[in-house]
């Protein structure tokens, strides 16, 4: 029964819809908590999926999954506290959304049938637009209609990937199921001109929803536009299950002997991401945003490691894990900030350090978390993509990565910097919550001790999951 | 069989034509309507599965494609009464040079592939790509919101023609659930559509511009 993870929520959010304010908040924590104890049982690898043609538990999916689902129970602890100080005005379509939201992605990390991994990606822009929308201003309509256009006319390129895949299939002559694991199995038969061309439409398609340059234009806008929970979600798993459907159709490409080519596609948009990202990030006046150009650099770092294979792979899948953990920690943060300071300018704030000591403890680790500087683990995965692009070769690749990342931190560390000790002189001290603070502790923390000690099953996870998509060691 | 498939797809393809040359919004909104059931019935006539179960599903896409999906962007244009001239960017006369342009392009790209699975249907590879482009154009080539959903519509039905007719391999099951993640999009951005038209009383997404960087 490994559909009933992703059904769970899905019937709750449809309850959440009809309950009255306060129940949904109650409604949303014990779906996560639920959710993540269905998560881990599904770690231990005896449910089995009903429909066998569709889904599947693979290893990729369980780590995207885990993320997901601690993510989600502590953002929902986070969210809780949120929307008793935030002004939201219909708080049960905002809860309903973000239940239907999670059962999508946990639909997306499960699905094994390329068309299903279609329809659950699109549908979780779909459950995603009413997140967006929440505020219901001139600027979150704006963002929520380019979200809405750009990734649905994206992932319909996706779909007729997936159609080329299928045709691959029919010329090749090979009648498997149109899975991806039966599609990996059978990769050397397939006809690999429209594989390639089948790749190309998938990497177009799922790479706008990943938020890749230059497809990324919805993602700072839908980020820096949705109430700080949803886009902690936006940016700390969406992005992960638009990698998903990328990830496994590279699977099928380094099956069928072709990682070359599809790797070297992902090393050109991986490093278009981060450019982009690293002429945004220096001239951004709103932090939200910074951020979102900051998630936008880190899947260019994830695109780029998976295309360069072999180590990359696996410090990509690193980054992945880690980038979801901080990320999201640190929008939770701007969601603090916002609340204290009322502005979502840089400009308008100052001084974290001594207004609010607890959340510029959460900020300030975010940062030095995303910058990729040790002791977190994105330092690690970034460190090991470097090493992974000079052994195999890829210098200029790698002298272009690493101009960017010191563009970026440079950029990123002034605003941090402003943000946090700017004004230093105001003692006016601002009203934080606990519970406002301590789910990015929580967050943090994981990263840091993940760092220092990985579980075996996890890490074996990790190592089958990238040994499949072209790593080696 | 074979004629009555080419007809068909001509009809698919007379119907880009009247998309780029309609200047009101709800002759192109019948447009889309026409291509919808047009190209839903395709594989009815390519007789590639004629089971009860299989014309059940025909069936219900093409009610979905040429009748609900329509219907729901003519009932939100209606309900708070656009402007219902459209102009694209670059005019009418263009447009119809591009049309021309685009069915020699397409007829010229697939004439390079030479799949065996559809030697039999001329048509049917210039048809698809012509909806693929074609729908890109309308796409890009309008500020009216109306009309950038009409595009992206007319971009789906185009990779409906070319998942249902190349390969027989993916399930009714499976389709079903693809074309109700398009109702249900464009069932959203209708309601987007009306609440831009609230906001700034136009669909012209050219006044969607507080968040360019």
């Amino acid at each position: 029964m490994v559909e009933i993870v992703f059904l769970i929520p899905f019937l709750t959010g449809i309850v959440a819809f009809f309950l009255p304010r306060t129940s949904g908040r109650v409604l949303l924590v014990l779906t996560g908590a639920a959710h993540l104890v269905l998560s881990l049982i599904l770690w231990t690898g005896w449910p089995e999926p009903v429909f066998p043609a569709y889904f599947a538990v693979t290893p990729e999916g369980l780590l995207s999954l885990i993320v997901i689902s601690l993510l989600f129970f502590l953002i929902s602890i986070y969210t809780t506290a949120y929307l008793k100080k935030s002004d939201i005005r219909s708080e049960n379509i905002f809860t309903g959304s973000m239940l239907l939201f999670l059962s999508t992605m946990t639909m997306v990390t499960l699905s094994d049938h390329i068309m299903v991994m279609w329809i659950a990606i699109e549908a979780t822009t779909l459950a995603s637009a009413p997140l967006i929308f929440t505020h219901r201003s001139a600027a979150s309509l704006e963002a929520t209609w380019k979200y809405v256009l750009v990734c649905s006319v994206g992932i319909a390129l996706a779909l007729l990937g997936s159609v080329l895949i299928t045709l691959a299939m029919d010329i090749g002559g090979v009648d498997v199921p149109v899975s991806f694991s039966a599609l990996t199995t059978a990769a050397r038969q397939l006809d690999p001109l429209w594989l390639k061309a089948g790749f190309v439409f998938i990497l177009v398609g799922y790479g706008t929803k990943m938020g890749l340059a230059p497809m990324h234009t919805w993602l700072p806008d839908a980020h820096g536009e949705a109430p700080s929970p949803a886009s902690a979600l936006l940016s700390g798993v969406l992005l992960n299950c638009a990698y998903l459907g990328i990830f496994k159709t590279h699977k099928i490409m380094v099956a069928a002997g072709l990682e070359s080519f599809s790797g070297t596609i992902l090393m050109v948009f991986g490093l278009m991401s981060i450019l982009a990202a690293a002429t945004f990030i220096l001239k951004q006046t709103e932090y939200k945003r910074l951020l979102a150009y900051s998630s936008i650099e880190n899947m260019g770092i994830i695109a780029f490691g998976t295309g360069i294979g072999g180590l990359g792979a696996y410090g990509a899948m690193l980054c992945l894990i880690h980038h979801s953990l901080i990320k999201s920690s640190l929008f939770l943060t701007s969601g603090n900030i916002l609340l204290g300071f009322g502005s979502r300018l840089i400009e308008d704030t100052g001084s974290l350090v001594r207004r609010m000591p607890r959340t510029f403890v959460a900020f300030f680790c975010g940062f030095v978390g995303i910058s990729g500087l040790p002791p977190f683990g994105i330092f690690i995965g970034e460190m090991l993509i470097i090493m992974g692009a000079f052994r195999n070769g890829h210098y200029v690749g790698a002298a272009i990565f690493i101009l960017s990342l010191c563009v970026i931190f440079a950029g990123f560390a002034n605003h941090a910097l402003k943000i946090s000790f700017e004004g230093y002189r105001t003692t006016v001290q601002m009203e934080e919550s606990a519970s406002m603070v301590w789910p990015q502790y929580v967050l943090l923390l994981t990263s840091l001790l993940l760092c220092f000690w990985i579980p075996d099953i996890f890490s074996r996870t990790i190592t089958q999951a990238v040994t499949a998509g072209g790593g080696v060691f | 069989m074979i004629h009555l498939v080419d007809i068909v797809l001509s009809l698919v393809l007379l119907s880009i034509l009247l998309s780029f040359g309609s200047s009101r919004l709800p002759v192109l909104i019948r447009v889309i309507g026409f291509q919808g059931v047009v190209v839903s019935s395709v594989p009815l006539f390519m007789g590639h599965d004629l089971s009860a179960f299989g014309i059940a599903f025909s069936l219900a896409t093409l009610s979905i494609r040429g009748i609900i999906i329509p219907l729901s962007i003519y009932l939100a244009i209606k309900k708070v009464a656009i402007r219902q001239e459209v102009e694209p960017i670059y005019g009418h006369h263009a447009s119809m040079l591009a049309w021309l342009g685009l069915i020699v392009a397409a007829a010229f790209i697939s004439g390079k592939f030479n799949l065996p699975a559809i030697n039999n249907h001329p048509l049917l590879m210039p048809t698809a790509i012509a909806l693929l482009a074609g729908g890109m154009f309308l796409l890009m080539g309008h500020r009216n919101a109306i009309a950038m959903v009409l595009g992206y519509i007319m971009m789906e039905n185009g990779i409906y023609l070319v998942g249902t007719t190349f390969s027989t391999s993916t399930r009714h099951i499976v389709e079903f659930g693809i074309l109700l993640d398009v109702l249900a999009g464009v069932m959203i951005m209708a309601v987007i559509l009306q609440n831009i038209k609230q906001q700034f009383d136009d669909v012209d997404t050219s006044l969607l511009r507080t968040l360019k960087e």
